[in-house]
């Protein structure tokens, strides 16, 4: 599978990854090595063998319980006020 | 250097209190982590406890930092500890220090983390292994008698290999994840490392169990993991994987027909068994467990903790400059990769296609489970590269994790023992592969061997203090 620069910056956006133009280049390259040794499972023969498997992840009762202290979660956070996450703007331009 | 530390945790805990136990192993770790790099945090207090242990630094404490290796999360610590730290604790364990790791536990070398890499004790110029780099060289290098680590792919029973100690990876569900910070969520489990058997069994019975604060883990009582330890392998059956030795040659094949005839000669049957699709695990892997770590690393975002970008004015900026300053080159492959696999348009060939795969590799694995006891195989194609060696090709690092990929993906457990050196005089290592809570007959079979070897004795040119 190759990957050039346009299909690296696709997927950069869907990961909200920056990256500059040498960078995608870098990455395109190293993505398009390690995808064409991927390939090799195109040729497997899966008949008979399906995506899901029949064990599902167990869930937990939807219970209340006691949540983490605010004052901790307020110590890691990178902007924090009046009990709030602080974040910039949501809408882009002046 | 500590006689006590030289030790087995079994065997030298009933000698020392567990003041001087605690002080010997936090001299040890001053006196050799300048050299090693294996620690990025250490406990500054000497608290008392029957074991000094170190954990891995994607294992949440409240004590310490918990940095995963990255920059990103340089700066956190943990509003609550892990599951397995609050039932060290309970037993009376203390946490000494938090072990270098690849960044997010993505790495077969350690030179993915953010801190710089962790130094193999038997060669300082080569790689521990990775991820869980800092814990086999912490336990190898005599600082601690044992250290959790983590697997997705290989991270425990790998760098155990490379160091020279004993490294398991408990059945998927087995101990409870509660405080692991996730990579991979279908494959990631939390292992151990210590020097001997016994001990790696004894702390097993320490953090095995249902947890609910783990909805994965499993309802399956914990066995008593020593119990079969001295019963030898007379009549148990062995499974040599034929399509993993046709990719073996030199020592390494030498020194994996020398650990069969240990067995054979202990009174076990060794059988040929075939595993076609043991060879797909790497390409497997890579889109697997790519694909749930970008799903899982998304929390990443500079919102509520870590590394927010100075340079962001907008919310969209918070997110791509934050993880763009914040991830290293090897995390942002992987989310990169996995973020192609599972998009629109791919899925089905990439992702799709590999769980199919994979399912063919458990159906198979299953199967020759069957037959036999355990299935056998080296742990690593090669003893410890050179620092640098691979970084500039990460296929060729991915390899490495070859033969111990597959029982992450099939959910089995497995356990890595020391089985001889190289030429070079760098460690080697075997492994076995058992059933879904099998546990016990790992045990069994892996401490026959090292009973009948006792490559664990010899201490490594670079032992601390």
């Amino acid at each position: 599978m190759k990957i050039d620069r346009d299909e690296a910056r696709r997927v950069a956006g869907l990961a909200n990854l920056e990256f500059d133009d040498a960078g995608l280049d870098t990455m395109a390259a190293e993505m398009t090595k390690i995808l064409t040794y991927i390939d090799q499972l195109s040729t497997v023969d899966v008949e008979g063998f399906e995506e899901r498997e029949a064990s599902v992840t167990p869930m937990r009762d939807d219970e209340t319980r006691p949540s983490l202290d605010r004052e901790l979660v307020a110590r890691n956070a990178p902007a924090w006020r009046d009990g709030l996450f602080v974040v910039p703007k949501v809408i882009g331009g002046e | 250097m500590s006689e006590l530390l030289e030790l087995p945790w079994s065997e030298a805990r009933d000698q020392v209190s567990p003041r001087e136990y605690v002080e010997a192993s936090l001299r040890a770790i001053e006196a050799g982590n300048g050299a090693l790099n294996a620690f990025l945090h250490v406990h500054g207090e000497a608290v008392p406890g029957v074991l000094p242990i170190a954990v891995k630094d994607n294992i949440v404490t409240t004590d310490m930092p918990s940095t995963c290796g990255s920059r990103i999360l340089r700066d956190f610590r943990s509003p609550f500890d892990a599951t397995v730290v609050t039932r060290l604790r309970a037993r009376g364990a203390t946490i000494v220090g938090k072990t270098n790791m690849d960044e997010f536990a993505m790495g077969s070398s350690n030179e993915h983390s953010a801190f710089g890499p962790a130094r193999n004790p038997w060669d300082t110029e080569r790689v521990t292994g990775g991820s869980s780099g800092g814990s086999a060289a912490a336990v190898a290098a005599r600082m601690v008698p044992a250290a959790l680590g983590s697997e997705t792919g290989g991270s425990v029973r790998q760098p155990a290999a490379l160091c020279g100690v004993v490294g398991l990876k408990p059945t998927y569900g087995r101990v409870s994840r509660y405080g692991l910070v996730a990579f991979a969520s279908g494959l990631d489990q939390i292992g151990i490392v210590t020097k001997t058997v016994r001990d790696c069994a004894e702390v097993l019975g320490v953090i095995a169990g249902h947890d609910p604060l783990d909805s994965t883990s499993s309802r399956e009582p914990a066995g008593d993991y020593t119990a079969g330890l001295d019963s030898g392998v007379k009549g148990l059956r062995f499974g040599v994987v034929r399509e993993a030795l046709e990719q073996l040659e030199g020592e390494v094949r030498a020194n994996f027909d020398a650990a069969v005839e240990v067995l054979r000669r202990g009174g076990a049957v060794i059988d040929e068994v075939s595993v076609p699709a043991i060879g797909y695990a790497i390409a497997i892997y890579y889109i697997v467990a790519n694909a749930e770590a970008s799903a899982n690393l998304s929390r990443f975002d500079g919102i509520r903790y870590g590394h927010r970008s100075e340079r962001a004015r907008t919310l969209a900026d918070v997110y791509s400059e934050s993880r763009g300053e914040g991830f290293g080159p090897e995390v942002k492959r992987r989310i990169m990769l996995g973020t192609f696999a599972l998009s629109s348009g791919y899925y089905d060939a990439y992702y799709g296609r590999a769980q199919r795969v994979r399912a063919r590799l458990r159906h198979e694995m299953t199967e020759a489970l069957r037959g036999v006891d355990a299935l056998i195989t080296p742990t690593t194609p090669e003893p410890a590269f050179r620092i640098g060696e691979k970084t500039s090709d990460p296929l060729s690092m991915y390899l490495s994790d070859i033969f111990t990929a597959p029982a992450n993906l099939v959910g089995i457990p497995a356990i890595a023992v020391p089985s001889g050196f190289s030429t070079t005089g760098l460690p080697l290592s075997l492994q076995f592969m058992g059933r879904h809570f099998g546990e016990q007959s790992l045990f069994r079979a892996a401490g026959f061997y090292e009973g009948e070897t006792g490559y664990w004795k010899r201490r490594p040119p670079f032992v601390a203090g």
